[in-house]
């Protein structure tokens, strides 16, 4: 094309996406059509994977295509297996996309959709992106070494250790928050809970099939596979209808959660290929029909937003968490904009089946703008449904009122007029017994997507089914990251007590696995159990802890990244990796500041437990009431000393890592730089 | 229209071998290809391929938040 062309183009696409940004930024008063938000993310993230990754490529990293890639020295057809980029990027978009893009964003919706998507769009082209893709070019420099490796070898021995804690910390954490997510999903919900646990027969079925009868034939299993759990979720229908099955799977939060716990210690435990890779399959085709369907749905439905650009809970009052937009808004959106998680991907298994250097740029940056673009149909989703709605679902009844008319009242209450029988009806529509106090995220991102499914195919008949649908979509993947985190802290338990006891480290040995599986599984059962009981919903207190943790491994990892590109000798370009690095630290500092001391007892966890024992104190609460009580106010502090070790791990490690950019910047010390030597490649072009 | 024939039918199995390869189906070819170049005497069978590469697989984070 002639360049003249490609300049209009260019300048073509950025004036669209300015005037669709400016359309959604300055709506007042009137819904807005769904579109404007798919146009302004699309024209955004084209300009920003045009003109900022390729700066990127070409300034900060300097990609090199003559260099051997570790898939071209090692290949050896089982970790190290060049691959198509195309086809690599499907694995990495399928390895970094979970629930996070969709709970996040619909968490976030209580401030108004105009924060939230601002900061996808934003955050992703200019933090997440470059987070995933500097590590991905880092870790292709070492042989795929992990971010821990890449820490302790490139700033010291304590940042690698740092690392190590916080991706175990992040892990326990994220476990925790995403089973409650499920809880919350599931509970007194037979339908939902049917669907999910007939997931577990079938990963048995597919795992024997693909173990035993057709080894590794994935696809046809997962097929297989995929045609069960649709039929389980219409199954689950006459499940739901039927007076003897129905008690059985109307389970309450506390019971969801212990079976959880139940299933992830067996998950840990039983052979990899029986449950846990089978569920993986069967949640990845799931995940890219959803996610594809949802995208196709938005295009073709063009759903109103309700949502106001602002809501009134700017001021940090807000139900659903409380917190104002700093730093609560990046806080909550992790997942979409930048996930520290990501870096662990980035440097685990992708560096090792890239053919070429500059792939990295499209899988890198490419599938975190992809992720983005999750986040931002999300946000659609969610805000595409009543507020009052919207707000009836994620609020708890501590704060909305115990009967629906209460509720109903506060809500409107509010500015966002809701009717008790609207609630009633709408459960009714999508099969639910009810749909008050169901935060998390899921239910009502379940709401949103079987509206906008339900005007593509089935109309109001098949709403349920749709609903449903997207329940088992979301839990399905969520009890995949659920199963193989906890297998994948296993092995990080395994590792650490076995500097202190050898044996430990063997991971074949029955008594090491079920002790180090007990230990990851009570960690995060144990949080999640806090969040079930928690009077505030749990999500008020665990997902801004998560967010924190998330960010605060973001800022680890571009941390690890400056340091390597300072020795890169890419002084010039610095402010790529520190600017983002200096908002993250800031927003988590600040939020962890936040979380622990604010004198608000819905956002600090020591003033809320000061007020719960200045009222057990004052006799206000009753003797039955007592000893949860005294539980809730543990766990409050307990939140807050895990929110202060891991702020404090990543100010040690910033230091440290100052002190090394200090040296190099003053010429103190010659910089070591620990990649593998340069290799030419032996491909030719088009390989 | 018969010219058009062949090349919808190298793209369809173009589509076809990239869906295999992304869902892994073609992971026990491409490890007996690399087997074969590396001499390898007693390459894995199919079951005992398939369960180390998921142990493996399933060792490290592979599925994020």
């Amino acid at each position: 094309m002639k360049s003249s062309l490609k300049i209009v183009l260019w300048v073509g696409v950025a004036v669209v996406g300015a005037a669709a940004l400016a359309k959604i930024a300055l709506q007042r008063g009137e819904p807005i059509h769904a579109t404007w938000f798919v146009v302004a993310a699309v024209c955004c993230y084209a300009v920003a994977y045009r003109f900022y990754s390729a700066f990127v490529a070409a300034k900060l990293l300097a990609l090199d295509d003559t260099r051997a890639t570790p898939a071209e020295r090692h290949g050896d057809g089982r970790d190290f297996v060049p691959t198509n980029k195309w086809i690599l990027f499907g694995h990495h978009f399928a390895a970094i996309a979970g629930p996070g893009p969709l709970v996040g964003p619909t968490l976030a919706a209580q401030f108004g959709y105009l924060p939230g998507t601002l900061w996808l769009i934003a955050g992703a082209a200019l933090g997440g992106c470059v987070q995933d893709f500097v590590i991905l070019l880092c870790s292709i420099r070492r042989d795929g070494k992990s971010l821990g490796e890449m820490a302790r070898e490139e700033v010291s021995k304590r940042g690698g250790f740092i690392a190590q804690l916080a991706v175990l910390a992040i892990m326990i954490i994220l476990l925790g928050v995403i089973a409650l997510v499920v809880v919350n999903a599931l509970k007194s919900s037979p339908w939902a809970t049917f669907t999910l646990a007939m997931t577990i027969p079938i990963a048995l079925l597919l795992g024997i099939y693909l173990r035993f009868v057709r080894p590794g034939r994935v696809l046809e299993a997962s097929i297989g596979g995929v045609t069960l759990v649709c039929l389980a979720v219409v199954a689950g229908q006459w499940v739901a209808e039927s007076p003897a099955w129905a008690p059985v799977f109307t389970l309450s939060g506390v019971a969801l959660a212990f079976a959880l716990i139940a299933y992830g210690l067996a998950a840990s435990a039983l052979p990899v290929w029986l449950l846990l890779a089978p569920r993986d399959y069967l949640s990845a085709f799931i995940k890219a029909g959803a996610i594809i369907s949802l995208a196709a749905g938005i295009l073709l439905v063009r759903p109103q937003v309700l949502m106001p650009p602002l809501t009134r809970f700017v001021d940090g009052s807000g139900p659903v968490f409380a917190g104002k937009i700093f730093p609560f808004c990046f806080i909550t959106i992790a997942c979409g904009a930048v996930s520290g998680f990501h870096s662990l991907i980035s440097s685990g298994t992708t560096p090792k089946m890239i053919l070429r250097e500059s792939h990295a740029r499209m899988i890198g940056y490419g599938a975190m703008l992809m992720e983005s673009f999750v986040g931002v149909m999300a946000m659609v989703a969610a805000c595409a449904m009543t507020p009052g709605v919207y707000f009836a679902m994620n609020s708890p009844p501590s704060i909305v009122g115990a009967t629906p008319d209460a509720a109903a009242q506060t809500i409107s209450a509010w500015g966002y007029p809701l009717a008790a029988q609207t609630m009633a009806d709408l459960a009714h529509r999508v099969g639910e017994q009810t749909l008050w106090n169901r935060a998390g995220g899921a239910p009502s991102l379940a709401v949103g997507m079987a509206q906008i499914f339900s005007n593509t195919i089935g109309g109001e008949r098949l709403l349920s089914i749709w609903y449903h649908f997207a329940i088992m979509f979301e839990a399905l993947f969520i009890l995949t990251v659920l199963d193989a985190g906890t297998r994948v802290g296993r092995f990080m338990v395994q590792e650490l007590a076995g500097r202190l006891w050898p044996p430990m480290r063997r991971t074949n040995w029955m008594p090491g696995v079920l002790l180090s599986s007990a230990i990851i599984v009570g960690a995060w059962g144990y949080f999640l159990y806090q969040g079930v009981i928690d009077p505030l919903g749990g999500i008020n207190s665990l997902w801004p802890l998560f967010g924190i943790a998330n960010q605060l491994l973001a800022a680890v990892a571009l941390v690890v990244a400056t340091t390597i590109l300072l020795k890169m000798g890419r002084l010039r370009w610095i402010w790529v990796t520190i600017l983002p690095t200096a908002l993250l630290v800031v927003v988590t500092m600040t939020a962890s500041y936040q979380k622990i001391f604010s004198p608000n007892p819905r956002i600090g966890f020591l003033s809320y437990a000061n007020a719960l024992a200045a009222q057990i104190a004052a006799g206000q609460i009753s003797a039955a009431k007592l000893s949860d009580i005294h539980r809730i106010i543990f766990n409050q502090r307990l939140d807050a000393g895990v929110t202060a070790v891991l702020a404090l791990a990543i100010l040690v490690l910033l230091v440290e890592a100052a002190f090394q950019w200090y040296a190099i910047l003053t010429k103190g010390r010659a910089p070591v730089l620990r990649e593998t030597p340069y290799v030419a490649t032996q491909w030719v072009e088009g390989d | 229209m018969h010219f058009l024939i062949p090349p919808m039918k190298r793209l369809l199995h173009r589509i076809w071998q990239a869906v295999r390869e992304w869902c892994g189906d073609s992971a026990y070819e491409r490890y007996l290809t690399c087997a074969a170049k590396l001499d390898t005497k007693q390459p894995l069978s199919p079951a005992e391929f398939y369960v180390e590469q998921t142990n493996r697989r399933y060792s490290r984070p592979n599925r994020c938040c």
